[in-house]
């Protein structure tokens, strides 16, 4: 079930320059909403501009939550919504991570990657286990997480999360991945992972976000799928990474 | 009131939604809502995304970007082909739908048209056409034949005599002198027109020098288009005594009726529907409203402008 709403933002936290997490209330989307899915979004006075494709950062109670970047004219409307303000939202949209019990899982992920993966964490089955793994430009991009990397080194290891891949993969008998971010650590990641499931949350410019449009669409198999559709959450081995 | 006629089609209302931007996937959610985003006694007819002859996967992606005043695809007419639309997909829409389905398609040469037009002669339950000769996404279906006005009247004189239906043929706004194409349509024996089309548009990242969209060139669609369409709406009414199906950037009632007064019959929400499904609805509900306390229907305002 799909639903078109408004609503009013009932928490809004400021984390930084760069992210925010707005909460609205509402027992419907609630219920629907599961890991690896997404809502569309946009502030009121935005007639003529796209709802933004906005992952779910979790559920308490009737509560859903969002973690938003502001990158361009529609995040940094949401960005500045306060409590009080409403929000239109088209939702929950897209599929969500597959789940499995008694793995070991890595999740890995680049920027604002990171919601899909710390609600994903709070949400696995019993007896599987996860280590997340995050990484940003900088301190500012990082939040509660087991391992992390920024480019600049202000926080954790310098570097690129794929760095540590490997050695973690190793230590701790990952048998399972999940990851969102960058196409360019997505695809570095695809190639670590070797015969690991590995299953990534696609992120891409979206008009209708319920399948219409074609518009988000990614190279998958011979042919392409729909972000919002068939997606958002892939087997990482079936894209064709070469055409991103 | 609403009533409004479309070449040999008569609608209870001036409403449709363009080709593409309203896909069953919106009829589900409508279902689901049990709300009707598509009330179909608000529409006059519903037109389907565009059919080639082959199965299509569309352009690669990045396929769309959005701008100040509207939206940039490159989309590439993916679509699973006559055959499959003919088994698969014509059934499900006729099934749910109770206004007319129009027919959008396109091909990569006249006999192709002419068989896409033949084959779909043969299904039942088609109101009309649309012939798509104004896709500026794809390189040899459409815009080939939509650039040329002798081109185009070879083309649509081949396709007229092959149906009694309603024959539409959507105008690219992309070429010199709409009032030409407009009258190789006419004289070539189109029931009606459809303008515009998107517009070309590009996108560049100024950090990084490189195209938004991998084709570089591709269409531009929504708010910002909305001069440039109804200028070509009044420059087509001028030039041709067909009844103009308009669309481009409408995204209120008052936009759907500045086309009429500039001379269409009938108006389509495009890009509209994709920051609101219910936008078509509304557009319904606010002219209605304006032309019971205004005391006119539709017809007494096409072309009007003065």
């Amino acid at each position: 079930m799909i639903w078109l709403k408004t609503l009013p933002i009932v928490h809004a936290q400021r984390l930084n320059a760069q992210y925010t997490v707005l909460t609205v209330e509402d027992k419907d989307l609630a219920a629907a909403s599961h890991p690896g899915m997404f809502c569309e979004l946009r502030a009121p006075n935005q007639e003529g501009r796209q709802f933004k494709p906005i992952s779910i950062y979790g559920v308490e109670g009737t509560r859903v939550s969002f973690f938003i970047k502001r990158v361009g004219f529609g995040t940094k409307a949401l960005c500045a919504l306060q409590v009080g303000d409403t929000l239109e939202l088209m939702g929950p949209l897209g599929n969500r991570f597959p789940v499995f019990a008694g793995k070991k899982a890595l999740l890995v992920s680049g920027g604002v990657g990171y919601p899909p993966l710390a609600w994903l964490k709070a949400n696995l089955p019993d007896g599987t286990t996860a280590i997340h793994l995050h990484g940003g430009a900088s301190a500012e991009d990082i939040f509660a997480c087991d391992f992390c990397c920024t480019m600049d080194g202000s926080q954790g290891h310098m570097g690129l999360v794929t760095d540590l891949v490997l050695p973690l993969i190793q230590e701790h008998g990952i048998n399972l991945i999940y990851s969102c971010g960058p196409v360019g650590m997505l695809k570095k990641l695809t190639e670590l992972s070797g015969n690991i499931p590995h299953f990534v949350s696609m992120e891409a410019y979206m008009a209708c976000g319920v399948g219409v449009c074609h518009g988000c669409v990614i190279p998958v198999g011979d042919g392409f799928q729909r972000v919002c559709k068939e997606g958002a959450v892939f087997d990482a081995k079936l894209i064709d990474w070469g055409q991103l | 009131m609403m009533k409004t006629k479309l070449g040999r089609l008569a609608l209870d209302s001036p409403l449709t939604v363009a080709s593409g931007t309203f896909g069953m996937e919106y009829f589900e959610i409508m279902n689901a809502m049990g709300a009707p985003i598509l009330p179909q006694d608000k529409l006059g007819a519903y037109i389907c995304k565009t059919i080639t002859p082959l199965p299509k996967a569309g352009n690669p992606p990045p396929r769309i970007y959005e701008t100040e005043c509207g939206m940039l695809n490159s989309i590439g007419l993916p679509n699973p082909g006559l055959q499959s639309f003919i088994a698969e997909e014509l059934p499900i829409l006729l099934e749910r739908l109770s206004i007319p389905l129009i027919v959008s398609f396109s091909g990569g040469s006249v006999d192709e048209f002419c068989m896409m037009l033949e084959t779909l002669e043969k299904a039942e339950g088609i109101a009309g056409y649309e012939i798509n000769v104004s896709c500026p996404n794809v390189e040899n279906e459409g815009i080939a034949f939509g650039a040329d006005s002798d081109v185009l009247y070879q083309l649509i004189s081949r396709l007229a005599p092959l149906t009694n239906k309603e024959l539409i043929v959507k105008l690219s706004p992309n070429v010199t002198d709409i009032g030409r194409m407009a009258q190789a349509a006419e004289a070539g024996g189109a029931s009606s027109i459809s303008l515009i089309n998107t517009l070309w548009g590009m996108a560049i990242d100024w950090q990084t020098g490189k195209a938004r969209i991998p084709r570089k060139v591709c269409g531009y669609s929504g708010k910002g288009i909305k001069p440039v369409a109804l200028a070509l709406t009044y420059q087509a009414a001028q030039a041709v005594s067909l009844p103009i199906l308009a669309m481009g950037g409408i995204s209120c009632w008052q936009d759907a009726l500045e086309f009429i007064y500039a001379g269409a019959s009938a108006v389509a929400v495009g890009t509209s529907n994709f920051t609101d499904p219910s936008a078509p609805a509304k557009i319904y509900d606010g002219l209605l409203e304006h032309l019971k306390a205004k005391g006119s229907g539709i017809k007494d305002l096409i072309g009007t402008v003065s």
